[in-house]
């Protein structure tokens, strides 16, 4: 039999493009057995590419049950020996295994990151039976045939083993946080309650917690303070202007009823004209963390589903490698050639050829490195697909702020213009874009508006039309959203760019926080107050980003996995030790909070008959039926009462009816698609609906009689 | 010692949480009589009323409407 070179690839998408760079035709065989596919291309051999389905192998407990803690002992396995549904896993093995029995020579190809190194490495050690040493690594930041031919071309010679080490120990730190905390919580619950609820915290999801807490808090034992604002307004050569007075708050009442009656109706005097002209400098190229921040305010995309998107583009070769920190585009990456190419393409055309007419191409960079790949970059290439409409908005918007980086400064012109208004200052403010720079290619994504104003002098009188107080309160802080929360996270130095997405998703999954902007729920709040109280550590910031620096250490080479796991389990037991002493205590505040939010989740709004009770859904103790009743009913005040669907599952849905305003309960049965559904019978929308059916079955029936 | 508002555990009137608001209601009252010049039960009514108040604090608010003591 031919032997061959086995090159083991992160995913399908990859390993199908791999094939097909590296194959002399461009057109690999592909064979499927099991339901595993697999690509047999010719180089200069017989090449078989093999893709993973991301990992393969996990941390597991060497004793395995779940009924206890702590758990120190741990190995890696096969992830379908750990966690429910994910049997194809073992036949992904077994093909692997087979393909590596008859390989000469074996070649990584994984994504060049940490999590991308693991997955290589446990597949050569586990399933190709200690090829790890032997095998050779492709690094690339695109899936361009040019770049994967590189890398073949020219492999590195051994995998890198330092990231492996920082891999190998962020998994299993986490694990070691993870499973033992998380057991503590839902066992202190379990045991004290007898009912089941999967509890969860872990090294930085409850940091990640805590930071939302102390916003919640804030906001809620918020009290406003009063200020004012003179609102006015000036007209100029036939335009009405607004202006704004010198003072931007006002803490006294009658001190603004005292201005607006000294400025009202009276005649101004333009004092000063300050004209100042400034550089605004081209932006830096996206990190993944800028990316995700521009496209959540841009399309209101969560950091996750940006991630998801960019995912996809990088594995259609449209970008380059997503995951990075790097806010750096070196030369090599060959900026020339990218322009040339995506000037292909009708819109960057003429963008492109700006740029191209230029001598030297410079981008701005910031300052952060990351020393597997470069900053986000589009590759050049044009999609052999039609994109979704919102994987063509971030490829539009990485492609053009790839442009965008290359571009001049932008030269503004501020106006600030002083008028006095008996013996007080407004000041009328223009703004103008002079020189568009790199905002001609980032045009669609710049949200500032020009204020032109007409020519006007020094010494020019002129009419104040309107004087105005404005009664406003200072506001509690903002909530934080998706985007700002994973912009914290990475401030304060916890989790990594490939998992902050997916903890913040984890605190919604767990029902610890709500809503878009972000609200934590009880339970949040509880298992804050919980953690605070018997083990502060495990929130403790300060704690996950030293381990976050220590695992650092380990990828550059300056530190030691082991030390770093004693370190992690000489925290972790006596923490736990102390949790297992309150277990009672502690079981008892959990499964209290898991009751209330639970009680909180079949709320459904206020009940529209009495005004102070609430509507929730509740189940008859002797039919077991349910239905939605009033809180007031057990105080013997209101007798509000409606039927439900009895089939499928029915939830609050939060939002109001458009016509009548009740709340609305959204109902779902396993295998059609859920409705709305508003339990007001006298309701305007279902009057219109029965009377449009209604309509609807007459026109049938003479269609009937006609035909 | 329950909380007057929400029954959790409380070293004086209020749990934790709502001490904080209690605190921070106490204290903004000096801010409001200089800005607008208004007695206790006005300011009182004017945070309930208020868009910006955290529910916690119109809790204690509501509580303290009822009550004459601080």
């Amino acid at each position: 039999m031919e032997k061959y070179t086995l090159i083991v690839t992160e995913k399908p998408d990859a390993a199908q493009r791999i094939a097909q760079a590296l194959d002399h035709t461009g057109k690999p065989e592909k064979v499927e057995k099991n339901g595993v596919p697999y690509f047999l291309a010719h180089r200069d051999r017989k090449l078989v590419v093999v893709p993973a389905l991301g990992h393969l192998y996990t941390v597991v407990h060497e004793r395995g049950g779940r009924n206890y803690y702590p758990v120190f002992s741990f190995r890696w396995a096969p992830r379908h020996l750990a966690e429910r549904g994910v049997k194809q896993i073992r036949v992904w093995i077994e093909m692997i295994s087979r393909l590596a029995s008859d390989a000469e020579e074996f070649l990584d190809a994984c994504d060049y990151d940490l999590e991308g190194s693991l997955i290589g490495y446990c597949i050569l050690k586990y399933a190709c039976e200690n090829k790890e040493g032997v095998a050779k690594r492709m690094k690339f930041s695109t899936l361009t045939k040019s770049e994967l031919e590189k890398a073949y071309d020219e492999p590195l010679p051994q995998l890198n083993f330092a990231l492996i080490e920082a891999g190998k120990t962020r998994h299993e730190v986490d694990w070691l946080y993870g499973v033992n905390l998380s057991r503590a919580l839902t066992l202190a619950a379990n045991r004290w309650s007898g009912r089941y609820t999967t509890l969860s915290t872990g090294r930085v999801q409850g940091p990640t917690l805590k930071f939302l807490v102390g916003r919640e808090r804030a906001i809620q034992c918020f009290v406003p303070t009063p200020y004012w604002n003179i609102k006015a307004e000036v007209e100029l050569k036939g335009s009405t202007y607004e202006v704004e007075y010198e003072r931007k708050e006002i803490e006294k009442r009658a001190e603004a009823e005292a201005i607006v009656e000294a400025c009202k109706g009276k005649t101004g005097e333009i004092r000063k004209i300050d004209i100042k002209k400034f550089q605004q400098g081209p932006p830096i190229p996206f990190d993944i963390g800028a990316l995700q921040t521009e496209a959540y305010s841009l399309f209101g995309y969560t950091p996750r589903r940006t991630a998801g998107i960019a995912e996809r583009l990088y594995l259609e070769a449209l970008i380059s490698y997503p995951r990075t920190s790097s806010q750096k585009l070196p030369p090599i990456i060959n900026y020339r050639a990218i322009l040339d190419a995506l000037s292909r393409e009708t819109v960057y055309k003429n963008l492109a050829s700006r740029l191209l007419e230029k001598e030297e191409l410079k981008p701005r960079e910031g300052t952060k490195e990351d020393p597997a790949h470069p900053a986000i970059y589009p590759t050049g290439n044009l999609p052999e697909r039609v994109l979704s409409d919102p994987e063509k908005r971030v490829w539009d918007l990485i492609v053009r702020r790839f442009m965008a980086v290359f571009g001049e400064p932008a030269i503004k012109q501020s106006i600030k213009v002083c008028i006095e208004v008996n013996g007080h200052n407004f000041y009328l403010r223009g703004r103008q874009i002079l020189k568009e720079g790199w905002m001609h290619f980032y045009k669609p994504y710049i949200r500032t508006e020009e204020v032109l104003l007409p020519p006007i002098e020094e010494g020019e009188r002129i009419q104040l039309r309107q004087v105005t107080r404005e009664d406003k309160f200072t506001k509690p802080p903002p909530r934080y959203n998706p985007s700002s929360l994973l912009k914290k996270m990475e401030e304060e130095g916890i989790g990594t760019k490939a998992t902050r997405a997916d903890i913040i998703e984890t605190l919604y999954s767990r029902r610890y926080i709500m809503d878009e902007r972000i609200v934590v729920t009880e339970l949040g709040f509880d298992i804050i107050d919980i953690l605070r109280q018997h083990c502060p550590g495990v929130i403790s910031v300060e704690l996950t980003r030293e381990l976050e620096e220590k695992m650092e250490r380990i990828q550059s080479n300056s530190g030691k996995r082991e030390d770093t796991l004693v370190e992690a389990v000489g925290l972790l037991k006596p923490l736990l030790e102390e949790f297992k002493e309150r277990e009672e205590t502690i079981g008892e505040a959990l499964s209290n909070a898991i009751k209330k939010a639970r009680m909180q989740e079949r709320i459904i709004g206020n009940c529209p008959n009495c005004g102070t009770g609430k509507l929730m859904i509740l189940y008859s103790r002797k039919t077991r039926k349910r239905f939605i009743g009033c809180t007031n009913y057990f105080k013997g005040i209101c007798k509000t009462s409606f039927p439900l669907p009895q089939r499928g599952t029915a939830k609050p849905m939060g939002k109001n009816c458009s016509s009548c305003g009740w709340p609305l309960v959204r109902v779902q049965i396993r295998g059609r698609r859920p409705w709305r559904l508003c339990f007001n019978s006298d309701c305007p929308l279902k009057e219109e609906r029965r009377k449009r059916n209604e309509m609807q079955n007459l026109q049938q029936g003479s269609l009937k009689k006609i035909l | 010692m329950k909380c007057r508002i929400c029954n959790r555990e409380a070293l004086k009137k209020y749990c934790e949480l709502h001490e904080k608001a209690h605190k921070n209601i106490v204290r903004k009252y000096d801010d409001w009589k200089r800005a607008a010049d208004i007695s206790w039960k006005e300011y009182l009514n004017e945070i309930v009323k208020n868009p910006y108040t955290g529910s916690w604090a119109k809790e204690v608010a509501e509580q303290l409407m009822k009550n004459e003591d601080r």
